[in-house]
């Protein structure tokens, strides 16, 4: 992280507003990133996130090391985001899923997208998050390991299951388009 | 490469996202080539992140996200006015958060100190003045006979500074105290605080002492000559006699004598006193009723001469009685004289302290005390032995001389006085009464009457009556009042000579009575009575009682009569009668009801003379009855009413309570409040860091 950075994150908890809406620019992407992997919804992600800044700035005080507030706003949006599935849970997925099957294995003409996005619902919260985070915003996985409060390294093992899962699931798909 | 294939997931996936390391890289595509299975998930794997990077692309935040969340951003959270922000900006810094709160509790804790009074400084305690008794107690118990006057200037605090100077005790004892031991005791103490102030005391006191202690030195080189001279000159005269050589004799001699002619006498007895080298100091004379002279002489003369003196008196006139008295001062003399050089010692040596050892001021103070005390003794002295020497020197003799009566009274008067107190129950009518008996042989000389703002009347005659009628007079006008007192003085008054002439005729002189009239409700009386008598009507027999009293010829002094919410009914009267109808009167009072709490005292007057049945008995009488079983103030609405203004009396006093109780609650919920807030915050704190434990948990 470099000094310029430090210095605004250092502003922003003190309560200098420009550097909060410049934190805004900087992680806005990022946390959307993270809401929508736990949400699987784009406009309830929008809204996780947009809380999560107006939270950040009543609550910045509490920050006591500035260099991790990228970190602790990833947390606040995971927090609330985790809050709103739970509220909006519980959600008949599993039919959903076994209907998706049938139609995927009825006809190969089934929709890639919806496959992909159950097959998505089917992964743990974190890998999902992990995954959003590495596909929305090309991030690398240093970045990704410090917004998700991961220690080194711990990264590749997740993706690398998400991924692993995902291509057991998507399997006849993948078949098909290869 | 075992491991490599079963690592197969991850390499896949960090070599499709560009983070494996070239080493590792090299490794996994060797594996690739070498295992089919690895090359077909490879495959699936390229498919499933060209997938994955189709379908995200489209979900994604779009550009104009970041743009869209500050804006978003501005309209929820608004801009506060500086002021305001500046406040709570610096609230949230922990270093003022944590001086607000010690601002708040001294404030807290300056209120409480300003609400209970107290004062921040302990006072001051003074020692009580118990000490100082202490000290001198202490003192006396030690035996001293002398406080000097510097202790009892001091206040209270008497401890600290104390010099005990024990003067060099004297080899004998002055003659009176013979076995007290004289012990000299001075204390004092200067508090530190005085003795600034004590400075110029002292400056002033050396100066003030330095003439006077010339002046003492003076005196003390002149009071040893003349002492010593004036003793010398009776021992030398009296050393023939031997054995009183060095004796102090103080001689005195008094003789009374009877007269022809006092002057004469005068004379003849200065003729003795110069002829016996002595002189006459005093005389003093009186004319008496008869005319004759009395008179007194005091006579100076040399001891050695005295008897020689008191033998040509004898010669004067016939001498009614002679007195010789010797007085052998010759120990106290002494002992005064030991005394003096002692204190002339002490003195010496307070000089020499006060020369060489003056620094502390408050010593050097002490010292002077001391030394002026010292002198004052030896002035004292001195002059004691002065006055013993010339008392040695000379014997008085005290001659009393009385004229010869010759005359014998030619008569006697028979003077009579009389006082009479009278008590009237009319004392106008009286005093007029007693006026209207005037007539040549009863003469008034003086009459007043008095009467006071009170309304009480007394009056005063002077009377003068002739002796043959006073006897008749005086019966008559103690028959028209009673009698307090009556005292009569008769004194024999000799004319024209002295002793008893035992043919003087005796004249009865006129009489002279005093009379004092008074109210006799001013006369206290023989005997009180007080009584209840309980009776439920009241006020019939209250009538009675007053009826019962005309008839024992008694006097109503007061009455009253009240009547109390419970329907109560009392009434007090208080009556007079004569001694010799109280016994009738308690009878008829037993008839009214019955007669409750009799208590009653008599006056014994001894040595007065009164007639007993006429003397006055006061009684006090209540009449009272039982009140209603049910009073106005116990029915059911005075209960009610009682009630409903306890109630409302209760509930101020609650709210009163109440007010109290915020009052010292307040800042005690304040502080527990502000503890709260700080415990939640921590234990937040500590939810977040579990939850990111939980976290590290769910991910492996």
């Amino acid at each position: 992280m470099d000094l310029a950075e430090h210095a605004i994150y250092r502003a922003a908890i003190q309560g200098d507003r420009e550097a909060f809406e410049m934190v805004i620019r900087s992680t806005s992407r990022n946390l959307f990133a993270i809401a929508y992997g736990v949400l699987q919804n784009r406009e309830e992600a929008e809204d996780v996130v947009q809380d999560t800044f107006v939270k950040a700035w009543k609550s910045r005080w509490r920050v006591r090391d500035s260099a991790k507030l990228p970190a602790w706003l990833a947390t606040i949006a995971r927090h609330r985001a985790r809050d709103l599935a739970r509220k909006r849970r519980p959600e008949p997925l599993p039919e959903d899923f076994e209907a998706h099957e049938v139609v995927e294995s009825a006809g190969q003409t089934a929709d890639l997208d919806g496959e992909v996005r159950s097959a998505l619902a089917q992964l743990p919260e974190l890998h999902r998050v992990a995954l959003t985070l590495r596909y929305f915003e090309d991030l690398d996985y240093g970045t990704i390991e410090q917004t998700l409060g991961l220690t080194n390294g711990a990264l590749r093992g997740i993706l690398g299951r998400a991924l692993g899962l995902m291509r057991k699931r998507l399997k006849p798909a993948l078949a098909s388009i290869g | 490469m075992a491991t490599t294939h079963e690592q197969i997931d991850e390499l896949l996936a960090a070599d499709l996202h560009g983070e494996l390391t070239a080493a590792e890289r090299d490794e996994f595509h060797a594996h690739l080539v070498e295992c089919a299975e690895c090359r077909q998930a490879f495959q699936e794997g390229k498919n499933m992140n060209r997938i994955l990077n189709e379908t995200m692309a489209d979900k994604k935040a779009d550009a104009a996200f970041e743009q869209r969340m500050v804006s978003r951003f501005r309209d929820r959270v608004p801009k506060r006015s500086g002021f305001i922000s500046l406040i709570t900006d610096l609230l949230r810094v922990r270093a003022v958060q944590l001086t607000a709160v010690a601002a708040i509790l001294l404030a807290l804790a300056q209120m409480g100190k300003m609400i209970t009074g107290e004062s921040a400084t302990p006072k001051q305690h003074r020692e009580s003045p118990v000490a100082l008794d202490e000290y001198r107690s202490d003192q006396d118990k030690a035996g001293a006979t002398q406080v000097s006057g510097i202790l009892a200037k001091t206040d209270g605090r008497t401890k600290g500074l104390d010099l005990n100077v024990q003067s060099p005790a004297p080899p004998a004892p002055p003659p009176t105290e013979a076995t007290t031991e004289r012990t000299i005791v001075t204390g004092s103490y200067i508090p530190p605080a005085e003795k600034e102030s004590a400075l110029p005391v002292t400056t002033y006191s050396a100066e003030t002492l330095k003439p006077k202690s010339k002046k003492s030195e003076v005196k003390d080189e002149k009071a040893p000559t003349s002492a010593a001279a004036s003793t010398e000159e009776p021992s030398a005269s009296s050393s023939a006699v031997g054995p009183t050589d060095n004796r102090k004799l103080i001689r005195n001699a008094t003789a009374e004598l009877e007269v022809v002619s006092f002057d004469e006498s005068i004379q003849k007895i200065t003729a003795f006193a110069s002829e016996e080298k002595g002189y006459v100091a005093t005389t003093s004379s009186e004319k008496q009723a008869n005319g004759k002279l009395r008179g007194e002489i005091v006579v100076k003369i040399l001891p050695d001469n005295l008897d020689r003196f008191l033998g040509k008196l004898r010669g004067i006139g016939e001498l009614k009685n002679q007195a010789l008295t010797t007085e052998d001062v010759t120990k106290a003399y002494f002992d005064t004289e030991s005394r003096l050089k002692n204190a002339r010692l002490m003195e010496q040596r307070l000089i020499e302290i006060l020369k060489t050892k003056s620094k502390d001021v408050a010593d050097l103070l002490e010292v002077e005390k001391e030394l002026g005390r010292v002198r004052e003794q030896i002035e004292t002295m001195q002059g004691e032995l002065k006055f013993m020497d010339s008392q040695v020197a000379f014997a008085t003799v005290t001659i009393t001389l009385s004229e010869k009566n010759m005359n014998l009274p030619a008569a006697f008067l028979l003077k009579e006085k009389a006082q009479l107190s009278l008590y009237a129950t009319e004392v106008e009518k009286t005093y007029n009464e007693i006026k209207a008996l005037a007539s040549p042989k009863v003469q008034i000389t003086n009459a007043q009457i008095d009467r006071d703002n009170t309304g009480r009347v007394s009056a005063r005659l002077s009377l003068l009556l002739a002796p043959d009628e006073s006897e008749a007079v005086i019966a008559k006008i103690k028959g028209m009042a009673r009698v307090e007192n009556f005292q009569v003085q008769t004194e024999r008054v000799s004319q024209g000579g002295d002793g008893l002439g035992e043919n003087a005729k005796t004249e009865r002189d006129k009489v002279e009575l005093n009379i004092t009239l008074s109210r006799d409700e001013q006369e206290t009386a023989l005997q009180q009575t007080s009584l209840r008598i309980q009776t439920p009507e009241v006020n019939d027999k209250t009538k009675q009682l007053r009826s019962i009293a005309e008839q024992q010829g008694g006097r109503i002094r007061s009455s009253s009569f009240s009547r109390d919410p419970n329907g109560r009914e009392y009434s007090t009267v208080s009556l007079r009668v004569p001694m010799k109808n109280y016994n009738a009167l308690m009878q008829a009072l037993n008839g009214l009801g019955k007669v409750e709490n009799v208590s009653v005292r008599r006056d014994d007057r001894p040595n007065s003379q009164i007639d007993e049945g006429n003397a006055p008995a006061d009684v006090s009488i209540q009449v009272y009855s039982q009140g209603n079983i049910v009073s106005e103030e116990t029915g059911i609405w005075a209960t009610l009413r009682r009630t409903i203004g306890q109630g409302a009396a209760a509930l101020m006093w609650s709210v009163r309570m109440i007010g109290v109780a915020v009052a010292f609650l307040a800042p005690w919920a304040l502080i527990i409040g502000a503890v709260g807030w700080m415990a939640r915050r921590v234990s937040r704190a500590r939810a977040a860091k579990k939850q990111a434990a939980e976290q590290e948990a769910e991910r492996s």
